[in-house]
């Protein structure tokens, strides 16, 4: 990060390399469309290129800064498209062609493989608002409405949702490398 | 609201699953708690987990490509400015600034002298001709904006940080919007102005701005949809780039 606050374009390309699968399946997953995903990836890449100075390794690896944008650009382009074309994406995504885990490295499928079965730990109920939060931008209400559950029931499985992720994915933090 | 029942929202908040409403207090208490600030940096890496749990996809490579050129450009552009800076700064300031002995000798007569003022004269009346253009540019696209079929103009005010601030926004019903904005304080090393539409209490985020030496800034930007009725719209100082909520003072706020 210190190289690319440095305007090292080297290194710019390297953090792309090391991250674009990751950050790309994230964007496809939230917006389901190829051409603003990769529009969204480019920005989120641009954003890295010009605030990378901003980057405070004391707060997380470049992991979670970069996961972070990347979402939060996504779910504000899913707004602004749904927004503007009333584009009802939830519901109607495609399969997209996912890569190989050949193609992502084998310590990142171990990751993943990680989180899958942490998230396959949790009953649907607490799964599901967590789910529609991240990927979909819901508030708790939003997410009350969408499943028809009171707010208060809502709250309290997404609080101890995110509590037993935590605690199943605790510990693995060094090797998670973030 | 306890200490514990803010701790209790962090999890949703590193979601940004809050309500407006609880979002709004949380934010307030996380700007002067500094224990629940570092709760929520551990609950958003626990949130960035959620990524993997997407397939990887490798987008075209094309993207790479277009990704380096664009900064490739930037970083040219950069270059060059500084470039033309110093070359500017290299023609003006070494003849004037050497020792007034060698003055004489190195321009040689009067009519040397009157060559540099008449060149520094049309320097300046170049700048202040491209600081016009801009101000035309400026309200040009302005006024096209208000005399498009259904557009609407909102009135900001200077808030207690900047008393003499004011803005316009215009936007039209595709929600195409240009804020002109004068008598801001300059903007900190690091910081800029972001516009914010304010809905239901819920501020989503515009785009940002750094007034010039004047005070005076400009910026286009895009309506959401959901502002274009009715809507509070508030310009605050923020770090440059822009954030997701705001955090910094009010210095414009207007609406509908």
């Amino acid at each position: 990060m210190k190289a690319i606050a440095a305007q090292d374009e080297a290194a710019l390309a390297q953090l792309y390399d090391a991250y674009r699968v990751i950050l790309f399946g994230l964007l496809m997953r939230i917006l389901n469309n190829r051409e603003e995903a990769e529009d969204v990836l480019q920005e989120v890449f641009l954003q890295v290129w010009r605030r990378a100075a901003d980057f405070d390794e004391n707060r997380g690896r470049p992991f979670t800064w970069l996961v972070t944008l990347a979402r939060s650009r996504g779910i504000d382009r899913l707004r602004s498209l749904a927004a503007r074309e009333r584009v009802a994406i939830a519901g109607t995504r495609q399969e997209s062609e996912a890569v190989s885990d050949a193609a992502s490295d084998a310590f990142r499928s171990e990751q993943r493989g990680l989180v899958t079965n942490a998230l396959a730990q949790l009953p649907d109920e607490q799964k599901r608002p967590l789910m529609l939060a991240y990927f979909d931008g819901l508030t708790q209400t939003e997410i009350a409405a969408r499943l028809g559950a009171p707010l208060g029931t809502v709250k309290t499985r997404m609080r101890t949702g995110t509590m037993k992720l935590r605690e199943l994915l605790a510990g693995k933090g060094e090797s998670f490398g973030f | 609201m306890v200490h514990n029942d803010y701790k209790e929202m962090i999890p949703a908040h590193a979601l940004s699953a809050l309500d407006a409403a609880d979002e709004r207090v949380l934010n307030e208490h996380l700007a002067e708690c500094a224990e629940c600030r570092r709760d929520l940096s551990e609950w958003e890496r626990t949130a960035a987990n959620l990524a993997l749990s997407a397939k990887p996809m490798e987008p075209s490579p094309q993207l790479r490509e277009k990704l380096l050129t664009q900064i490739r450009s930037e970083k040219t552009g950069i270059v060059r400015a500084e470039k033309s800076v110093s070359e500017r700064s290299a023609s003006n300031v070494i003849p004037l600034g050497r020792p007034s002995r060698n003055l004489w000798h190195s321009l040689g007569s009067l009519g040397s002298i009157a060559a540099i003022i008449l060149f520094a004269a049309l320097l300046v009346s170049v700048f202040m001709l491209w600081q016009q253009n801009r101000e035309l540019r400026r309200e040009n696209e302005f006024f096209q904006l208000i005399n498009a079929p259904g557009s609407r103009v909102a009135e900001l005010s200077g808030t207690s940080e900047a008393t003499g601030a004011s803005a316009k926004l215009a936007y039209d019903k595709t929600g195409r919007a240009y804020l002109i904005a004068n008598g801001l304080p300059r903007a900190p090393e690091g910081k800029e102005y972001q516009l914010w539409y304010i809905v239901d209490n819920k501020p989503l985020p515009g785009k940002t701005f750094a007034p010039d030496h004047s005070g005076r800034g400009a910026l286009n930007d895009q309506v959401p949809e959901a502002a274009r009725g009715s809507a509070t719209f508030a310009v605050t100082l923020e770090p440059a780039g822009g954030v997701r909520s705001p955090t910094g003072a009010i210095y414009l706020r207007g609406e509908l």
